[in-house]
């Protein structure tokens, strides 16, 4: 039932204990970073957990401004790894891990993994993308600490997964929700009866928000039950917060973070139940420790004890962000650095709008281009190159591969001030 | 200077309508198009009797258009001329962009249009080798 049963049953009390004294810990070992040096400066400790309140917020903003090195909170002799965010637009927002962290990371994965029914006796296919993504790397490690044999068949080539998931006996995968259903679809396509021919109970789905409906029909389709994960590369990645057997909010590991849920406008702490911005305070990072990190996504928490004994609180599905990214099939981009690609090529036009779509089970992001008389050669091989050249390098700064469509001059709307650019069509 | 134009297009029902109509209602005629397509969009050449005009009002409707250079070729209208003009353009080494043909009045005869980028002399060189180049007068009306 427990992976690690003192932690996870611990009641209220000793957690808000625990909680209290790592957040000092956090803030005294912060301080050794440049960024928190400033930031902190005078504040040594808050006395009760009330007091956190009275800290500043850590922003993405933040994060880019002090690239590369300035949230580093210990010598690089025992930094051992970093994750970043995709593109070099701006700058990429970058974590830091020294062997303790990716150690307590893989103890929160296993433990996530456990808590929904993964065994070591199961064998464990992991779809996700590894690299600097944190979404495959994270799970990896967890799965291998949990004791499952582990295979890292990545994302994408379906006949491949289908193929592993045949021979091997896999029992649980972790995957793009989306993806899910798209596997699906191959798996029928090869005549092969996925609830007889394969041995799949659990899956882990993340990395993308998606409905209960969304969820529901994958436990139906595969016959499996799918558990709903949640993390950020910032607090370290997956693991962060997870579904019980319960399936009704994911527990927010409190002995890794303390959350908060504010106002995203007056930035007031809000009571549990309440909607607003997620907010985090990490409280055994030791390479990068943050200080009530505000996540911009829209949850809220639910404080009423889980049946499952946990006492850890719960957050329910996230409902959107408070800023502007966007996340194409579990990779989050940002407009901007659409925006600064686009102006990088003179022959490009300045009007276009980004629409996301879906098809397939897959998010599509397309680009509209205006193509008008400053940048018309006039031939269609001129025309070919440039849709060329933005498909490789928005795909170079993004890590997706847009659709290029040229369309006429002036038939994209124009409005005043800012530009409405980006137009989301997925079903909720 | 002889001149076609060029105009962007989105590969949708009515574009080409659009065009046309615009010619019409400004009472330009249309010797001679041809039609590059890429899927989605393509690329629309136009010969006119006045290209200025027709560039200007296709402009004030919203189009994207520009101007091309050419050189409209006279050939025979009897097998084997065209192919004896490429010829001599193949030993001279002169690349084709783009090109079209259609006949003359007179039945006997074709105009051959043909768009070389990157050769500023390949109208003198081909009068070198005895091609028979086309004035305004002659293509436009």
């Amino acid at each position: 039932m427990f992976w690690q049963k003192e932690i996870e049953l611990m009641d209220t009390d000793a957690l808000r204990k625990f909680q209290l004294e790592h957040i000092n810990k956090s803030i005294k070992t912060a301080k050794n970073s440049q960024f928190y040096k400033k930031q902190l400066d005078g504040i040594d400790k808050i006395d009760n957990l009330e007091g956190i309140k009275n800290l500043p917020f850590t922003t993405k903003e933040d994060l880019r401004n002090a690239f590369p090195y300035g949230f580093l909170a210990t010598d690089l002799k025992n930094a051992v790894r970093l994750h970043s965010s995709s593109g070099t637009t701006g700058n990429p927002t970058v974590v830091f891990h020294t062997a303790e962290d990716i150690s307590n990371w893989a103890n929160l994965s296993a433990r996530c993994m456990y808590t929904a029914g993964a065994r070591n006796t199961d064998v464990f296919q992991n779809t996700m993308g590894y690299g600097l993504f944190t979404g495959g790397i994270g799970f990896h490690y967890g799965a291998e600490k949990l004791g499952m044999l582990t295979i890292p068949v990545g994302p994408g080539n379906s006949k491949r997964q289908v193929w592993f998931m045949q021979n091997f006996r896999t029992s649980v995968m972790h995957i793009l929700p989306s993806y899910a259903l798209r596997l699906y679809r191959t798996i029928e396509e090869m005549n092969i009866n996925v609830k007889k021919d394969l041995n799949l109970k659990i899956a882990f789905i993340g990395a993308e928000p998606h409905s209960e409906e969304m969820r529901k029909k994958i436990e139906e389709l595969y016959g499996i039950k799918a558990f709903n994960s949640y993390g950020l590369s910032e607090i370290c990645g997956p693991g962060v917060a997870f579904e019980c057997p319960c399936q009704n909010g994911l527990h927010v590991w409190e002995d890794f973070v303390y959350p908060e849920i504010v106002d995203p406008k007056t930035l007031e702490v809000l009571p549990d139940g309440r909607e607003g911005e997620l907010v985090f305070t990490t409280l055994q990072r030791q390479a990068m420790p943050l200080i009530r990190y505000r996540t911009r996504d829209l949850t809220r928490i639910i404080s009423e004890k889980c049946s499952c004994g946990r006492n850890h609180r719960k957050i329910a599905r996230i409902t959107g962000r408070t800023d502007d990214m966007m996340i194409i099939n579990g990779v989050n981009i940002f407009p901007i650095q659409i925006e600064k690609t686009i102006m990088a090529i003179p022959e490009a036009g300045k009007n276009y709008i980004i629409e996301i779509f879906e098809q397939n089970y897959m998010d599509k992001l397309c680009i509209k281009l205006e193509i008008n008389n400053e940048n018309f050669g006039g031939t269609l091989q001129d025309l070919e190159k440039l849709q060329h050249k933005l498909e490789n390098e928005l795909k170079q700064e993004i890590g997706v591969s847009p659709l290029i469509k040229f369309v006429d001059a002036g038939s994209l709307p124009v409005e005043e001030g800012k530009a409405k650019r980006v137009f989301d069509l997925r079903k909720k | 200077m002889l001149y076609h134009l060029s105009v962007f297009l989105v590969n949708s029902p009515g574009k080409l309508e659009k065009i046309t109509k615009i010619l019409a209602d400004n009472n330009i005629n249309l010797r001679a198009m041809s039609l590059a397509s890429s899927g989605d969009f393509g690329v629309m050449k136009l010969l006119v009797n006045d290209p200025d005009k027709a560039f200007e009002v296709l402009k004030q409707s919203q189009l994207t258009v520009t101007k091309r250079h050419i050189i409209a070729v006279v050939v025979d209208n009897q097998p084997g001329s065209f192919n004896k003009l490429l010829n001599q353009l193949a030993k001279k080494g002169i690349n084709i962009e783009d090109c079209y043909g259609f006949l003359l009045s007179n039945a006997k005869t074709a105009a051959i249009i043909l768009e070389i980028e990157n050769q500023p002399d390949a109208q003198k060189v081909l009068s070198e080798i005895g091609c028979k180049i086309l004035t305004e007068d002659q293509l436009y009306n």
